[in-house]
């Protein structure tokens, strides 16, 4: 950039003082204000069922009481399904952020014929409505679990596989754009100091878009956490591999809703999400830490 | 897979190291997309295909278990579809709807992001919690919440609103009027969206270099003046990713709509189109047409997309 | 180039042309092995447990008289299960041999060939005969009878006693009555509805509908057509659509109402009446008008009548493809009979399907008594055709009785729609 690197100055002495203040009392209140709908859905799942829509609502309830809970949690299988999801979301994360690493490199890196057919069909891949698309996964899926049964309808593996081919295209778009944001010249100076290319790929590369593999191990994430539609669809006989959300969907009855229940256990599928946001955002700062110079 | 480097005396002739990589290139992007490409190969392109061929028939549920013959339609479901007229009001909202969800999270997801790169810690940790809050809670969850916030009689904001002395608010209904219902949930996805747009471009402002916004401030700009002119444009191919991506969510749109709308709202007209197609297809088991209006709703969204890339395809970052 | 595209477009078309979409190739039939695992596919339940050990009394019976045989039990959630048969269906290795589903998914289901007739083993049955001929009709499609009727749920009408006291209001005994009614308890007291309804609340419609004599649909041959265009069924819905009114239930916030939504309001203490199932009666007792309300059955035109119910409920059914027939035929006896219907009552407060068992809960529990009295005065149902599922998917009535109610069709024009619709359904 040609320019005299200015005296080491903290960044927060370049912003004027009080509109740092206006800034982070509006920082606060807005994140007070979009708390507020989860902090009600959390409050709900303490109410007694009468005063979850009652006349008067209030922002607190002076009879606490934890029956919401106990249903959700002896729920059959609550622990399993819980478990299942789990594995189906940390698979699916890992996967997504190495196969999308590897597919953006090259996308962006390399030079091939058909590149730019390539990226829009990985476009075009996210744009089609899910719903639509079901019954011939299932048809896939059934004839797939023909050979490997564990990849099958029926199956976690089912799962692993629709949530990764869905996270995909999106990861691979994100990526594509942080991998061609670090510049040439630090690939051709990594060679010149005898780097292989691989190595410049997992040691350099991979660190320096980070922040890239945060946002989308988050979104593969809550994508794989939140499913209904999949889990509804291909998990049909073996209960056992159920997912989380499955079983919050039986507090839902058409004519008499478990408001209470419901609330509960959306309540605990959204703390690990928030623990693997947490884990995350260290991460993150930490690598963010020790890369980028220059 | 080394390439061995050629050594530092033909160091300007770049041009000439180029070829006989692009020629290795080929083989390496091979290897490097083989797993992802496989995959989005057989579950992805695979089903789209069966789909496409799915709406050239009348495909119900009795022919999917194989105890009714595969009638072939041609086009007929398509025709279908264009004649109704409610595909065209639906439509029409549905364009609308998404212009304002994404026009929405953009605007708050990047206006969030470029203050939090500005404040310190104790205001910014906060705000990035909220918004993963927000982010995490399932959308069926969300959905209901914000109904029970809005309700006419039981509803927290009407209570309140009409404690502040609105009290032709006591028992407003905010989801019977066409467009406040829109708005709704319109804030509703708004609110559990912009958190994605806020990660990504605080991820991408945070890379902008500091040399660049010192030497802006050095040359005399004002703090916003930087933000405008120097650092948004930099992160501009994330925004173009965060805003693709926004109109491909928020034009597939559904639990939000169907769960806030009662399915639709009051004789349809809060529709959009996947609610649409729920309603008319899949929850009657009419594949086929469904199969129909998903191609064109692929197809819609393909052209808005080109259209918005088309637009930006001046600017740097795109292929 | 231009060559390249030329080939791509005629390979396309040649995948098209010549491929058609996936199919399931049904397998041979089923069997009937004598001894094994019975899989049973029962609907779960928010408080699961009372049912749950009224099955296994049941299962443990059952193992009891057949040696060598198991009975699993997998829980669907209602809300979730069409895509649970519909994975059954294509999938008949994935397919329980019993299953419990909805008398409104009798037709889809029955059309996709997958369960079994069970109109001989009904008849055969000793408790066969005891079940409600209503009832039973709603288990048929086509003539044959696809399920054993479980239990049933029935709509009445709930009002609040003390404000009835209150304003020396007694409980309507015609619909118009009820309408009468409902407009005084909103004028003396407008922060309440007069009745609560909704206008998605398609089964509080439907009484109103018969009992000024309209039919849904009426079939010729085995071709249905929409009889919503009569002019008892215009009175009937615009009866009801009249109830959607500012001075009784106001459109804005009751026009998009379901019926769960409407039972909230009423158990929130803000409605003084509202139409309600039996199996609503546990919301009601958790909220603001506990022990301050009463049942009695919906009304008819006349004094001394009562409005034809819409007889909802479930069926145990066998599936075709089940590997072990008269186990699975027999298990569902068994869990259909009287011994257990009267224990899911007790658990779970359904109403049963046989009739001894109905009159001996009316005897002793007064509350079940204005459910049963309408049960016996004679219930209805919908067209029992596949088509009926789309046409219910699509929202057809509740479309038609909102337009009515906004004021954006008038009656005659908005059933017209909704018949030409319907018609299209039916094909």
């Amino acid at each position: 950039m040609g320019v005299t690197t200015a005296p080491a100055r903290p960044r927060s002495g370049r912003v004027k003082k009080p509109g740092r203040l206006i800034a982070e009392i509006i920082c606060v209140v807005v994140a007070g204000m979009v708390a507020f709908p989860v902090y009600w859905m959390v409050l709900s799942a303490f109410k007694p069922t009468g005063q979850i829509q009652a006349e008067n609502p209030r922002p607190w309830t002076l009879a606490p009481t934890l029956e919401h809970f106990e249903r959700v949690l002896s729920g059959e299988g609550f622990a399993l399904f819980f478990l299942n999801s789990v594995i189906v979301a940390v698979v699916v994360v890992a996967l997504s952020l190495l196969l999308s690493f590897l597919s953006a490199v090259a996308l962006t890196r390399f030079n091939f014929k058909g590149k730019t057919v390539l990226l829009v069909m990985v476009l075009v891949a996210q744009m089609v409505p899910v719903e639509a698309l079901t019954i011939p996964l299932f048809f896939l899926m059934r004839s797939v679990g023909d050979v490997a049964p564990a990849f099958g309808t029926n199956h976690l593996g089912s799962l692993i596989l629709v949530h990764l081919a869905f996270s995909l295209p999106f990861a691979i778009w994100m990526l594509r754009g942080f991998v061609a944001a670090v510049p040439q010249e630090l690939e051709e100076a990594s060679k010149i100091d005898g780097a292989s290319r691989m190595r410049f790929t997992w040691q350099i590369l991979f660190p320096l878009v980070a922040p890239g593999l945060v946002a989308i191990s988050v979104l593969a994430f809550i994508h794989a956490w939140n499913d209904f539609l999949f889990a509804k669809t291909f998990i049909i006989s073996n209960t056992e591999n159920q997912t989380l959300p499955l079983a919050i969907l039986v507090f839902f009855k058409p004519e008499d809703t478990d408001w209470g229940a419901v609330m509960a256990g959306s309540t605990l599928m959204t703390i690990p999400v928030l623990v693997f946001f947490i884990l995350v955002q260290r991460r993150l700062v930490s690598v963010m830490g020790g890369a980028v110079k220059g | 897979m080394v390439t061995k480097e050629i050594p530092r005396t033909t160091a300007p002739a770049v041009p000439a190291r180029r070829s006989p990589r692009r020629r290795r290139d080929g083989r390496a992007a091979l290897l490097y997309l083989a797993p992802g490409g496989i995959l989005l190969l057989a579950m992805l392109v695979y089903p789209i295909y069966q789909l496409v061929l799915i709406s050239f028939y009348d495909y119900g549920q009795p022919q999917a278990v194989g105890n009714a013959p595969l009638v072939f339609l041609g086009f007929q479901n398509y025709v279908d579809l264009l004649e109704n007229v409610q595909f065209w009001e639906v439509l029409a909202k549905t364009l609308g709807f998404t212009a304002v969800c994404v026009v929405g999270s953009l605007a708050l997801g990047t206006g969030l992001a470029v203050l939090a790169t500005r404040v310190r810690a104790w205001a910014r940790v906060p705000l990035f919690l909220a918004a993963l809050a927000a982010w995490a809670t399932p959308a069926m969850a969300g959905s209901y919440v914000w109904l029970f916030l809005f309700d006419a009689d039981f509803g927290l904001v009407n209570e309140v609103l009409s404690g502040l002395g609105f009290t032709g608010m006591a028992n407003h209904s905010w989801t019977f009027d066409t467009y406040s219902t829109f708005g709704l949930v319109a804030a509703e996805v708004i609110w559990c969206s912009f958190p994605f747009v806020m990660v990504t471009m605080y991820a991408g402002l945070k890379g902008v270099p500091e040399e660049v916004i010192e030497a802006a401030y050095l040359d005399g700009a004002s703090t916003w003046r930087t933000t405008w002119s120097i650092t948004l444009p930099m992160v501009r191919p994330l925004l173009t990713i965060a805003t693709i991506q926004s109109i491909i969510w928020d034009f597939k749109i559904f639990t939000q709509i169907y769960v806030m709308t009662n399915g639709g709202g009051v004789a349809g007209r809060n529709l959009v189109l996947n609610v649409f197609a729920y309603q008319q297809a899949f929850a009657g088991q009419e594949y086929g047409l469904g199969a129909a209006l998903g191609v064109v709703m692929t197809l819609l969204l393909l052209s808005i997309t080109g259209l918005y890339v088309r637009s930006q395809r001046r600017s740097a970052g795109w292929v | 180039m231009r060559t390249r595209v030329l080939i791509a477009g005629l390979a396309a078309v040649g995948l098209v042309a010549g491929c058609a979409p996936a199919q399931n190739t049904p397998a041979a039939g089923g069997g009937d092995e004598k001894s094994g695992t019975v899989r049973v596919w029962l609907f779960d339940e928010a408080n699961r447990a009372p049912k749950e050990a009224a099955v296994k009394e049941a299962i443990a019976e059952f193992k009891a008289a057949h040696s060598g045989v198991e009975v699993g039990v997998q829980w669907i959630p209602v809300e979730g299960r069409a895509d649970k048969f519909s994975g059954a269906f294509n999938d008949p290795a994935s397919a329980p041999d019993v299953a419990e589903f909805g008398n409104t998914d009798v037709s889809s289901y029955a059309a996709t060939g997958a369960l079994a007739d069970l109109t001989g083993d009904l008849s055969s049955w000793k408790e066969g005969a005891d079940v409600l001929p209503a009832v039973l009709e709603t288990a048929k499609s086509g003539g044959k009878t696809y399920g054993l009727p479980w239990f049933t749920g029935i709509r009445a009408l709930y009002y609040r006693t003390d404000l009835f006291a209150e304003l020396g209001l007694k409980p309507p005994a015609t619909l118009a009555e009820l309408t009468e009614t409902a407009k005084t308890i909103r004028a003396r007291k407008p922060e309440l509805y007069g009745i609560s309804v909704g206008g998605k609340y398609t089964y509080a419609m439907l009484p109103f509908l018969w009992a000024h004599g309209g039919e849904i649909a009426k079939q010729d041959g085995d071709k249905w057509k929409s009889a919503l265009d009569s002019e008892q069924a215009k009175a009937g819905v615009a009866a009801y659509a009249n109830l959607l009114k500012a001075d009784i239930c106001p459109p804005e916030q009751c026009a998009n109402l379901t019926g769960t939504q409407s039972i909230t309001a009423f158990a929130g203490g803000k409605a003084g009446m509202a139409i309600g199932g039996d199996f609503n009666r546990k919301a009601v007792e958790a909220g603001q008008a506990k022990g301050k309300y009463a049942i009695i059955p919906i009304p008819g035109t006349e004094a001394g009548k009562i409005a034809p119910a819409f007889a909802g409920g479930n069926l145990l059914g066998v599936f075709n493809a089940t590997k072990r027939k008269s186990l699975a035929v027999e298990f569902t006896q068994l869990l259909g009979g009287a011994k257990y219907q009267e224990k899911m009552y007790v658990a779970m407060g359904n109403l049963p399907t046989l009739g001894s068992v109905q009159q001996k809960l009316a005897a002793s529990d007064p509350s079940v008594k204005p459910f049963v009295d309408t049960l016996t005065a004679g219930t209805k149902f919908v067209p029992a055709t596949a088509a009926w599922s789309k046409i219910d998917a699509q929202n057809v009535l509740p479309t038609a009785i909102q337009q009515i109610a906004t004021g954006g069709k008038d009656p005659a024009a908005a059933l017209a729609t909704a018949s030409a619709e319907m018609n299209k359904a039916f094909g």
